[in-house]
C-alpha cells in the first residue's frame, strides 16, 4: 500500500465541485442544500395541481385562478440534506496485488475512492457515514462539512485490509442500524462465497439508494500466471492446484466476465446501481464520469 | 500374440523413474492470491465441460509413459501367427531380369513387386527359420547369406536392383541347391515372372519350391534385331526387325537418328503375336552410332509395358577393320573363318562376274587368278597358273614329314596333325617355305614389292586342314601378318552383359570405357587386351585409349538387349523345374508376423503429441498478451 496523500490538490478541487445526490432523495434530519422531490413548504416555486377538498386556501394560485377559471394549488420544493452511507470492503481479498503496480492496488485503489467520495459529500454538507468490513468493523461518521476532511483522510489512511469478509452479513447488519436511508456507495471486490444479494436487498428494503463499486485489478481479470500451480485463497489459506495453460486461461477470462455479468444483471434488476472497474483505470474518473453518468454525482 | 524378446518387458520397470521424475517436476508453485472463489468455478466448468480435462494435468506424464509402453513392447518383438509360403530353411531367387523392369504391377515394375513379396516372406519368418536371398541376373549374386536377422534381409531385399540382362537360371538353381546340402527342411522360392529361359532343362533342387509369379500382361513391343551389312562399293544396308509380344495389335513409330539426328520416323502396324522385317530405309550415309526407337503415337492406345528393349544401336563404318575380299568359286570353309576371325570386314565376289571394284587390304584367291592381280597384299590358295611373281610346278603327293619353320610367324601354327593329299610344287625368290613336306614347300610367304603375298600350294579340299583348329590359327596368323589390326574393340556390338575385348593399339598404356549414364570404367587385365564385363546397361559404350595420359584414339560399341525370350514378357502361371510343373504358392506353413515397426511407429507419434503438448504448454505465456488497461 501507498504511503502518498490519497489525492493531490488539484483532483480535491474537482471533488469540491461535485455534488453527491441520489435520483430519489431520501429524507433527510435536517434541511440541507439540495432539493427534495417531495413537494414541500419552502418558498421555490415548482409546480401547480388541481384542488381537492381539504388543501390549504394559502397555497391557492389564485392568479390562476383568475386567468383559467380554475382552482389550482402551488407546489413549492422543499430542500433537504442527503445522507451518503459509503461501506468498504476490507478483507484480506482487496489487498492485492501485493507485489504488483502500487497505482493498481485493490485497497489503495478503494481507500482513494472512500475519500474521494468522502471529500465530496463533506464538501456539500452531507451527512457522511463511512464503514469498514472486513476483519473488524470501523467506522467513520456521523461527519458533515469540511471540517471532517482531514479526520477523514486519517481514517483512510487508518484502515488495512485483512481478514475474511461474509459480504451478506456484513451489509445486513448495516441495513439493520442504520436508521438514515441515503445513497449507499459499496467499494468490494464482490469475493464473497456466502453471496451478496441478501444485504443488498436488506439496504434496499431500508430505503437506501445502493451503488455498488465492484474493483478488481487487471490480474483478476486477465490472469499472467502459468505453469503448475497452488494457488492460496488469501482470505481463508484454502489450497487449489491449477495447471495454467493458454485455454484455461482463456476459460477463466470468460468466467470473470460471466460473473460481471451476473451481478451487474442482479443488481440492475432491484434498481440498484453497478460499477465495474479494473485498478487501471484511474480511481478519479469513476467519480467524474461514471457515477456522473449514472446521475449520483452532479 | 507373444514376443521373441520378452525380457525386453522388463523395460517398463523404467516407468517408475519416470513417475518418480513427473512427481518431483510437478511440485507446484504457490501462489497467493486474492480468491480462489473464481478458479474453483472455473475448474468445475472445466471438468464437467470436458471429461478429459481431469486428465490434463497428467497429460504429459500419461504421453510419457504410453511412449515408454511402446517402445518397451516394440523391442519386445511381438509377433502373430500367420500363414506362410514356406518355412525352415529358405532361399529366395528373385529374378532380376530384363523382363522384370515390366511395369505392369501395382507396385511400379515388377521387380518391385517380387522385393515386396520377398518382404512379404521375411515378415512371416518364424524364429527358427534362415533365409538366403539370391538376385538372379546375368550372373546370380547372393545379396545376403543364410541368416535369421528380418532386419539385415529386408534391407538387403530393399537394396536390390534390376538388370538389363537375362537371368542365368541354371547357374542361380545351382546355387540355391547347394545351399540345401545338410538340410532337412528345405525350400526354394521363386519369385519371378516366369521368363525363365529353357526351364524344362533346370537342374532340380531337394526340398520344397514355391512359385510366386508377378505381373500380369504380355503386352510388349521390342526391337529384336538391328544391323548393318555393307556390299563392295555401296553405302550399308540397315535391318531391323520388330516383334510384337503382346496380344493386340500395336501401332508404333519407328525411328531411326545417326549421331544423334532423326533420320526417318515411319509408322508400322505390327499385328499381335507377329514380327516385322523393315528394310526398306534410304541410303545411311556415314556415321558412326546410328539409334532404332520404337515409339507410340499420342493416339494409340497400345501400352508398351517393357521400354527396355525398344531401343537398340549399332555402329557404322569399320575402320579398324580389315577389308579382306575372297573370290572363289564357293568354299564354305574360309568363308566361315573369316566371319569368326574378329576385326575382318569380308567382301564376296564371284569368279563369274569379275573382281569387284573398290580396295582391298588383302585379297584372297581360292584356285583361282585374275588376269591382272589387283594390288595390296595376297593369300593365293592352289594358284591355277604361274605368273611373274612364282612358278606353278607339277603335282606332288609327297606329302610326308610335315614341317613348319622356326620362324616367328609360325610360333602357334602346330601343323602335326593335318594330312594333305597333294599339292603343286611352286616356287618363288621371294619367299620363304614355312611349312614343307617332303615334296615341297605346303606354304610360302615374303614380301615383294610393297606387298606381302602368302601361297598356300594346295587345295583345301585335298586336305583335312579346314576340319581342324591348326587353319583358324592359320589363317589369323597370315592376316596379322599381312596387316595388324588396330581396332580397339573386338566387337562393335554386344548384347547385354557379354564381355568385350579392349585392344591397346598403337603407344596406348591405359584404356577407359564410359558406359551409357556416363560414368567410366578402366577395363580390368595387364596385357594389351583388356576385358571389359561391365556392359550390364543397354546403350552406347565409348572406349578411350591413353598414352602417357593423353588421348591416343577412341570408338564406340553398342550393348544391346536382344533376346525374345526376355522382350516375351507375359508373365507364366506355373514352371516346370527339374521336370516338375511348380505352381502359384500355396500358404501351408506357418510363419510368424512381427509388427514392432508399427510400435516403433506409434511410439514416435505419440513423441511428437507429447513434444507439441509441452511445447504449448512451456510457451503459453507468450500467448498472453501484455496487459492493458482495461475498461468493463
Amino acid at each position: 500500500m501507498t504511503e502518498q496523500p490519497l489525492f493531490d490538490e488539484k483532483t480535491r478541487r474537482k471533488l469540491e465541485q461535485l455534488t453527491l445526490q441520489a435520483s430519489r432523495i431520501r429524507a433527510g434530519a435536517i434541511k440541507g442544500e439540495r432539493r427534495s422531490i417531495k413537494r414541500g413548504t419552502s418558498i421555490e416555486f415548482a409546480d401547480t395541481r388541481n384542488y381537492s377538498p381539504g388543501d390549504d386556501l394559502r397555497r391557492l394560485d389564485w392568479n390562476a385562478y383568475g386567468r383559467l377559471d380554475r382552482p389550482l394549488i402551488k407546489l413549492y420544493e422543499d430542500e433537504e440534506d442527503l445522507t451518503v452511507h459509503v461501506i468498504v470492503d476490507t478483507s484480506a481479498s482487496m489487498d492485492f496485488p501485493k507485489d504488483g503496480i502500487p497505482e493498481q492496488h485493490k485497497f489503495d485503489y478503494a481507500r482513494r475512492l472512500m475519500a474521494g467520495l468522502g471529500y465530496t459529500s463533506l464538501a456539500t454538507n452531507d451527512r457522511l457515514f463511512i464503514t469498514s468490513v472486513g476483519a473488524e468493523t470501523q467506522r467513520f461518521g456521523p461527519a458533515r462539512g469540511r471540517a471532517y476532511s482531514v479526520r477523514l483522510l486519517s481514517f483512510a489512511a487508518g484502515l488495512k485490509a485483512r481478514g475474511a469478509t461474509d459480504l451478506n452479513a456484513a451489509l445486513r447488519d448495516y441495513a439493520t442500524h442504520t436508521k438514515l436511508p441515503g445513497l449507499c456507495l459499496i467499494l468490494t471486490d464482490m469475493f464473497s462465497p456466502s453471496g451478496y444479494l441478501e444485504g443488498i436487498n436488506a439496504l434496499l428494503g431500508k430505503g437506501h439508494e445502493v451503488a455498488v463499486i465492484h474493483i478488481l485489478a487487471p490480474e483478476e481479470v486477465d490472469p499472467t500466471i502459468v505453469g503448475d500451480l497452488r494457488l492460496i485463497d488469501s482470505e481463508t489459506g484454502a489450497g487449489q492446484e491449477v495447471s495454467m495453460d493458454a485455454g484455461l486461461r482463456d476459460l477463466y477470462i470468460r468466467r470473470v466476465a460471466a460473473w460481471r455479468d451476473e451481478i451487474r444483471r442482479e443488481i440492475s434488476k432491484r434498481g440498484a446501481h453497478y460499477i465495474a472497474v479494473t485498478t487501471d483505470y484511474a480511481w478519479e474518473k469513476v467519480i467524474l464520469y461514471d457515477l456522473r453518468r449514472l446521475g449520483l454525482v452532479k | 500374440m507373444a514376443f521373441l524378446a520378452p525380457f525386453a518387458l522388463i523395460g517398463l520397470a523404467l516407468s517408475i523413474p519416470i513417475l518418480l521424475m513427473y512427481m518431483l517436476r510437478l511440485r507446484r508453485r504457490e501462489v497467493v492470491i486474492s480468491s480462489t472463489y473464481l478458479w474453483q468455478q472455473v475448474l468445475q466448468d472445466n471438468e464437467a465441460n470436458t471429461p478429459w480435462q481431469k486428465l490434463r494435468r497428467n497429460l504429459l506424464l500419461i504421453l510419457q509413459l504410453l511412449i515408454l509402453l511402446l517402445i518397451v513392447l516394440a523391442l519386445a518383438r511381438p509377433f502373430i501367427i500367420v500363414p506362410a509360403v514356406s518355412a525352415g530353411q529358405i532361399a529366395v531367387l528373385l529374378d532380376a531380369s530384363v523382363s522384370m523392369n515390366s511395369t505392369d504391377s501395382p507396385d511400379g515394375t515388377r521387380f518391385d513387386e517380387a522385393k515386396r513379396r520377398a518382404i512379404e516372406l521375411v515378415d512371416t519368418m518364424s524364429i527358427s527359420d534362415t533365409m538366403t536371398v539370391i538376385r538372379v541376373a546375368g550372373a546370380p549374386e547372393i545379396l545376403i547369406s543364410y541368416t535369421t536377422d528380418r532386419v539385415a534381409l529386408r534391407a538387403a531385399i530393399e537394396s536390390a536392383q534390376p538388370s538389363y540382362a537375362p537371368g542365368d537360371w541354371n547357374a542361380a538353381l545351382t546355387l540355391a541347391a547347394a545351399g540345401a546340402a545338410g538340410s532337412e527342411d528345405y525350400a526354394a522360392v521363386i519369385i519371378s515372372d516366369g521368363g525363365i529361359t529353357e526351364a524344362v532343362n533346370l537342374p532340380p533342387i531337394p526340398g520344397d519350391i514355391e512359385y510366386i509369379p508377378v505381373g500380369s500382361s504380355g503386352e510388349n513391343v521390342a526391337i529384336t534385331a538391328l544391323a548393318t551389312r555393307a556390299l563392295p562399293g555401296e553405302p550399308p544396308q540397315l535391318f531391323a526387325q520388330v516383334t510384337n509380344f503382346g496380344l493386340n495389335d500395336a501401332e508404333i513409330i519407328f525411328s531411326l537418328r545417326t549421331d544423334g539426328t532423326l533420320f526417318s520416323a515411319d509408322r508400322y502396324t505390327i499385328p499381335a503375336g507377329n514380327r516385322l522385317a523393315i528394310t526398306d530405309f534410304p541410303p545411311l550415309q556415314d556415321y558412326t552410332v546410328l539409334e532404332a526407337a520404337i515409339t507410340y503415337p499420342a493416339e494409340g492406345t497400345y501400352t508398351d509395358y517393357l521400354a527396355s528393349d525398344n531401343t537398340a544401336w549399332t555402329i557404322g563404318g569399320t575402320s579398324g577393320a580389315r577389308r579382306v575380299l575372297l573370290m572363289s568359286e564357293g568354299n564354305l570353309f574360309l568363308e566361315q573363318v573369316l566371319r569368326i576371325l574378329p576385326d575382318v570386314q569380308t567382301f564376296r565376289g564371284t569368279i563369274e562376274q569379275g573382281m569387284p571394284s573398290g580396295e582391298f587390304d588383302v585379297s584372297i584367291f581360292d584356285r583361282y587368278l585374275p588376269p591382272v592381280l589387283p594390288a595390296g597384299d595376297l593369300l593365293l590358295i592352289d594358284p591355277p597358273s604361274s605368273t611373274s611373281l612364282f612358278t606353278v610346278g607339277d603335282e606332288t603327293t609327297e606329302t610326308g614329314n610335315i614341317r613348319v619353320s622356326d620362324d616367328p610367324l609360325m610360333t602357334f601354327i602346330d601343323f602335326s596333325t593335318v594330312n594333305v593329299r597333294a599339292f603343286n610344287r611352286i616356287t618363288a625368290s621371294w619367299a620363304t617355305p614355312m611349312i614343307t613336306a617332303d615334296g615341297g614347300a605346303l606354304l610360302l610367304a615374303g614380301e615383294t614389292g610393297d606387298r606381302q603375298i602368302a601361297i598356300l600350294t594346295f587345295n583345301l579340299a585335298d586336305s583335312d586342314l579346314p576340319l581342324q583348329i591348326p587353319f583358324v590359327a592359320l589363317m589369323s596368323t597370315l592376316l596379322d601378318w599381312y596387316q595388324p589390326a588396330n581396332t580397339i574393340v573386338n566387337q562393335t556390338a554386344v548384347r547385354v552383359g557379354a564381355p568385350i575385348n579392349v585392344r591397346l593399339i598403337g603407344d596406348a598404356d591405359s584404356a577407359r570405357v564410359t558406359l551409357p549414364d556416363a560414368s567410366t570404367r578402366t577395363p580390368r587385365g595387364e596385357e594389351s587386351t583388356r576385358f571389359f564385363t561391365e556392359t550390364d546397361i543397354p546403350g552406347v559404350y565409348t572406349v578411350e585409349l591413353f598414352a602417357g595420359g593423353e588421348l591416343i584414339a577412341s570408338a564406340p560399341f553398342a550393348v544391346n538387349s536382344f533376346d525374345s525370350s526376355e522382350s516375351q514378357i507375359a508373365p507364366r502361371p506355373t514352371l516346370t523345374i527339374g521336370g516338375t510343373e511348380i505352381g502359384n504358392e500355396v500358404e501351408e506353413d506357418i510363419g510368424q508376423q512381427e509388427f514392432w515397426s508399427w510400435l516403433a511407429l506409434a511410439a514416435l507419434i505419440v513423441l511428437m503429441i507429447e513434444w507439441y503438448a509441452y511445447h504449448q504448454r512451456m510457451n503459453a505465456p507468450t500467448l498472453f498478451k501484455p496487459l492493458v488497461r482495461r475498461r468493463v
